[in-house]
């Protein structure tokens, strides 16, 4: 058995994103002020906009790296293609069950067929088909070359998806820019550095679980070619 | 120049061949005509729908059951070639694979709106409306064809997977969600007599759609069917 060893880097990683999630939940639920209307459960937001934006990127990153396997050949970028697909599924799964968590009480409904909600789910949906995809094909060359390209197209669709939902009207606050809509509020500087804070420790998380889920690419490919 | 002009023979040639199987074995169209016939029934009793229906829900049934109908097309479009083993004579043949594309997708195209044009004057019997608009064509005709060229794109993917025609609605519906959309609010806004100013956005929309998934056509068509 001469299996790879998991990276220095990595358990670095691991353990400064683990800290990381614990520094964010603290600063979040004991250092932010209790929104005024919407009372505490309008912290979920801070870790619901993370976890949204740790998917997109997640399927970005899937998207470049189905780009780099078609170029180079290399089943390595299908590995990190197919890892960033997994962990973009949970991250989305995750903005979506905390969203709902908020909009019971604010919007007095867990669902609503909003611009962002129902992309996010449809992007669920697509990357659903992925694995299902992949599941039935035999070789892994097969399967990386049509992961590769499914993960592009999706990526270009998820936007012209967003676009054509958008075009009905939607009720989804938007925190960032001017906003309107049901459960608004602008932050205050507080706010803002524990929003900030999230999104950086989801970045990190997002980009040690990608790599994780890498290293057992890796481990899988070799135990094989030495089972052979 | 010369090229070029191969390049647009082959197409020709692979539709040609495509309409020929059709015209001899018909096979193809009476199965995707039928099954939308039928989901418009079934449809129309889900969802207990009155002869007088709102422009909005005549749109969504057309397209609905031009969405379904399409995948049959599609799935029997490249099993057909697998078959046989026909397809592996088409990708032995010295020509751009990209080529063998758009002239499936062109074939697969002219099946769903002959289906489409025969779908218009039955909704338009059934619901008591007509639907005869000029721009309602131009909607179905860049819808469909925005519809197929992905459908195609994505045929040649599924027909690789042991699952074969079972995947292709699970890959093809959640990515041709854009065109859907697109082509059921243009349909619906001409039936309720939208400007085509006012349906700009929309037209635009399915324009874009059509773009992109001709071009991923052309760039990964290839790609998909290396072995």
């Amino acid at each position: 058995m001469s299996l790879h060893k998991k990276p220095r880097l990595l358990i670095a990683l691991d353990i400064l994103s683990l800290v990381g999630v614990l520094a964010a939940l603290v600063v979040v639920l004991f250092f932010t002020p209790v929104e005024a209307i919407m009372g505490p459960v309008q912290k979920v937001f801070y870790f619901h906009v993370a976890s949204a934006w740790a998917g997109m990127l997640s399927f970005l990153i899937a998207a470049g790296a189905g780009i780099g396997y078609l170029t180079s050949r290399k089943l390595k970028w299908d590995w990190l293609s197919l890892s960033a697909v997994e962990v973009g599924v949970v991250f989305g799964a995750v903005a979506i069950l905390s969203g709902m968590i908020w909009a019971r009480p604010v919007w007095n409904t867990w669902w609503v067929w909003d611009p962002r909600l129902t992309t996010t789910a449809i992007m669920e949906l697509i990357y659903g088909a992925y694995f299902i995809l992949r599941s039935g094909l035999n070789t892994p060359e097969t399967r990386a070359r049509l992961g590769a390209v499914y993960a592009i197209i999706s990526a270009a669709t998820v936007p012209l998806t967003f676009f054509s939902i958008r075009l009905f009207r939607t009720i989804h606050p938007v925190v960032i820019a001017a906003s309107s809509g049901t459960g608004t509020f602008n932050m205050s500087p507080r706010m803002l550095v524990a929003f900030f804070a999230s999104l950086a420790v989801f970045t990190l998380l997002l980009a040690d679980l990608v790599w994780n889920r890498f290293y057992l690419a890796q481990l899988n490919a070799e135990n094989q070619q030495e089972m052979i | 120049m010369k090229s070029l002009q191969r390049y647009l023979k082959t197409i020709w040639v692979i539709f040609r061949k495509d309409i020929r199987i059709e015209w001899y074995g018909r096979q193809g169209i009476p199965v995707m005509l039928v099954f939308s016939l039928l989901i418009v029934f079934l449809f129309n009793f889900a969802l207990q729908l009155s002869p007088n229906l709102q422009s909005g829900l005549t749109a969504g049934l057309l397209w609905v059951s031009l969405a379904f109908a399409s995948t049959l097309g599609l799935n029997r479009s490249i099993s057909l070639e697998r078959e046989t083993r026909a397809l592996d004579g088409l990708l032995l043949a010295p020509a751009d694979r990209s080529a063998i594309f758009f002239g499936k997708s062109l074939s697969n195209f002219c099946f769903t709106t002959l289906v489409a044009l025969v779908l218009v004057p039955v909704f338009s019997l059934l619901y008591q409306q007509s639907l005869f608009h000029p721009r309602l064509i131009l909607a179905i005709l860049l819808g469909v064809g925005a519809y197929t060229s992905l459908g195609t794109l994505l045929a040649a993917m599924s027909i690789q997977a042991r699952t074969r025609d079972v995947l292709l609605p699970v890959l093809l519906y959640p990515l041709a969600l854009p065109i859907l959309i697109a082509a059921e609010e243009a349909s619906r806004g001409v039936l309720s007599g939208q400007t085509l100013g006012e349906l700009r956005a929309w037209f635009l929309l399915l324009l874009a759609c059509d773009i992109l998934f001709n071009a991923a056509g052309l760039m990964f068509f290839e790609t998909v069917l290396e072995e």
